[in-house]
């Protein structure tokens, strides 16, 4: 067990150091929620005086939603890596050694959940000069970093999957936009639920990033909900149960 | 216990129905230098997958350092080292990194890691690089890298597959000295396969010739070449249909002193101890029955020889063809 976390971390490191190397992917993550932000706080302002829009206006309304599109919009690092490892031999030259085979792909979701936080750290900072305010306070930030780490290990695990299955960088990137457009848009990230259609609630009351963007939302704007947050909690873990499971079953054909 | 490799009766086949190895037996002793000789294709890299337990095999029996390959992979794992056929790097760490990260997942860590990695960047002469990134190596700094990567655990076992194709001769001959140090200095047991018989014949102490997924034949390379009784002497035919060189064949097999006369793509091979004194008569002889030669000529016996004995094929010309059909597919 001692050995596996050990391989653990040092598959962690690897993952960073190569990160931190490739400036551009962090550029990119870190301007992504800045671009949404901004535009969003801009273009869709007037929502916020929208009879029966909760109070505090747009911008406070919406930061919810773009933290945790960070997470879901990063992940597509953690399948195109692991392609890359495979298809690049890296994966069995590991394999050739007495290397934890979970370890490989854990190494990678825990770098994932740290690199989230950087996004997520900027969103919140913007936000607060565009006038938005945690309600919680300290210990609110906190939980909402978490809650945003552990969605990240859920839908790296989803990009994962698809990745050790099609071994294609192309399938991760193609079927992750398919995945990730509708979870970001029908669901309660940018518009109250109220203002969604009938089949838009129908979906989004099973969206796990709805539940998600909800809890960050009461603790930037309500207080501690805990319902809302442990609820949130629940569907991030079965969420990754499944998606981290079905990539350690599809690894296994790969481990063979 | 003096074999540290043993396959016996060992089987691979593919989901699909391709038997990649069909049946092959095999030993390797602790210290020796062993090959594996043989075309694209053969057999060789499957038979290295399931010895470092990549793979799983179909049938038969394998065992590593006493170790078998379905049941004990995870102790196999500690004490073999695993060069493949395409370098595999991380290009995005440094040389040093590389290694220190191999090391690490040969659970090795600290002051003694640290040293070894030192020890065996001096070993490849990467010590002035080892704080670049892989990536910007050229292609034989990488494969000695990728190299020094299969050693830092001091592996008892060093399976190499194809550790030289793709590089320049001069890369080439380094990475032969290198292969030749860790044999004879440090004692650790090397398992190759190759398609180049100047490799194999220079390297290995013992080899087997593979086709087809089947051993054709196993002895040291002076044995199996000794075998063919002689220097070659190479006759290509102007017009090779059939009957031109069956009478070819015929009139070089009555020449005295010649062992062995073998088909060719192009005309013939005969073996001889006394090769260049028969050229002579060959070419007169020829003459005399009007068959015209383009050109013959005087080598000495190499495994491509034995090769050839064996299979009715040269690994070279096959090899040759290979290629063009590939290109087909990619």
């Amino acid at each position: 067990m001692y050995d596996a976390l050990l391989d653990v971390w040092h598959l962690y490191i690897r993952a960073l150091k190569k990160t931190i190397r490739t400036p551009i992917l962090i550029f990119s993550a870190l301007a992504l929620p800045v671009l949404f932000l901004v535009l969003f706080s801009q273009i869709f302002t007037q929502f916020g005086n929208l009879p029966g829009f909760p109070a505090g206006g747009y911008v406070q309304f919406v930061v919810a939603g773009i933290i945790i599109m960070n997470p879901l919009f990063d992940s597509g690092g953690a399948g195109e890596s692991v392609v890359e490892d495979i298809n690049s031999g890296f994966v069995s030259k590991m394999l050739v050694t007495p290397v934890n085979r979970a370890a490989i792909l854990f190494g990678r979701l825990l770098h994932d959940m740290t690199m989230v936080l950087f996004p997520v750290a900027i969103t919140l900072v913007l936000a607060y000069a565009l006038g938005a305010t945690v309600i919680t306070g300290a210990p609110g930030i906190l939980l909402i970093l978490l809650t945003a780490a552990f969605f990240a290990l859920a839908m790296s695990g989803l990009t994962m999957a698809i990745g050790v299955t099609t071994k294609s960088s192309q399938a991760v990137a193609s079927l992750d936009l398919v995945v990730t457009f509708p979870l970001a848009f029908v669901s309660t990230a940018f518009v109250p639920y109220e203002f969604l259609p009938g089949w838009a609630q129908a979906f989004s009351n099973v969206n796990p990033f709805s539940y998600v963007v909800n809890a960050v939302r009461v603790l930037m704007s309500t207080g501690f909900v805990w319902s809302t947050i442990l609820a949130a909690y629940a569907v991030i873990a079965v969420f990754a149960a499944v998606t981290v499971g079905a990539t350690l079953f599809q690894f296994r054909s790969v481990v063979k | 216990m003096s074999d540290i490799i043993n396959v016996e009766n060992l089987i691979k086949v593919y989901p699909g129905g391709t038997r990649a190895v069909d049946g092959i037996s095999f030993s390797v002793r602790e210290g020796e230098f062993f090959g594996f000789l043989g075309p694209n294709g053969a057999g060789k890299s499957t038979t290295i997958q399931v010895l470092t337990t990549l793979l799983k095999k179909t049938s038969g029996s394998a065992t590593v350092a006493g170790y078998d390959v379905d049941k004990d992979a995870r102790e196999i794992r500690k004490v073999i080292g695993v060069q493949r056929q395409d370098t595999i790097l991380d290009g995005d760490l440094t040389g040093r990194e590389n290694l220190t990260l191999q090391g690490h997942l040969q659970r090795l860590h600290g002051n003694a890691l640290k040293k070894r990695v030192d020890e065996l960047l001096t070993l490849v002469e990467l010590s002035d690089v080892a704080d670049k990134r892989a990536a910007h190596y050229s292609g034989g700094m990488k494969k000695r890298l990728d190299l020094a990567s299969t050693l830092v655990h001091k592996p008892r076992v060093l399976f190499l597959d194809e550790p030289t194709s793709g590089l320049d001769p001069q890369s080439r001959v380094a990475i032969w000295e290198h292969l030749e140090t860790l044999n004879q200095d440090e004692g650790v047991t090397v398992f190759l396969t190759t398609q180049q018989m100047e490799e194999a014949d220079r390297l290995c102490q013992r080899l087997s010739i593979i086709d087809h997924g089947e051993i054709v034949v196993s002895g040291s390379p002076v044995e199996l070449k000794h075998q063919l009784g002689g220097d070659t002497i190479t006759m290509s035919l102007a017009n090779g249909d059939g009957g031109v060189k069956d009478r070819s064949k015929r009139i070089v097999s009555g020449i005295q002193g010649v062992t062995k006369v073998l088909d060719t793509e192009t005309g013939l091979a005969a073996y001889a101890k006394n090769a260049s004194a028969l050229v002579p008569d060959i070419v007169r002889l020829f003459d005399e029955n009007k068959i015209r030669l383009t050109s013959i000529s005087v080598t000495s016996a190499s495994l491509d020889d034995v090769f050839l004995q064996h299979t009715g094929r040269r690994i070279r010309s096959e090899e040759l063809s290979k290629v063009d059909t590939w290109k087909g597919h990619v």
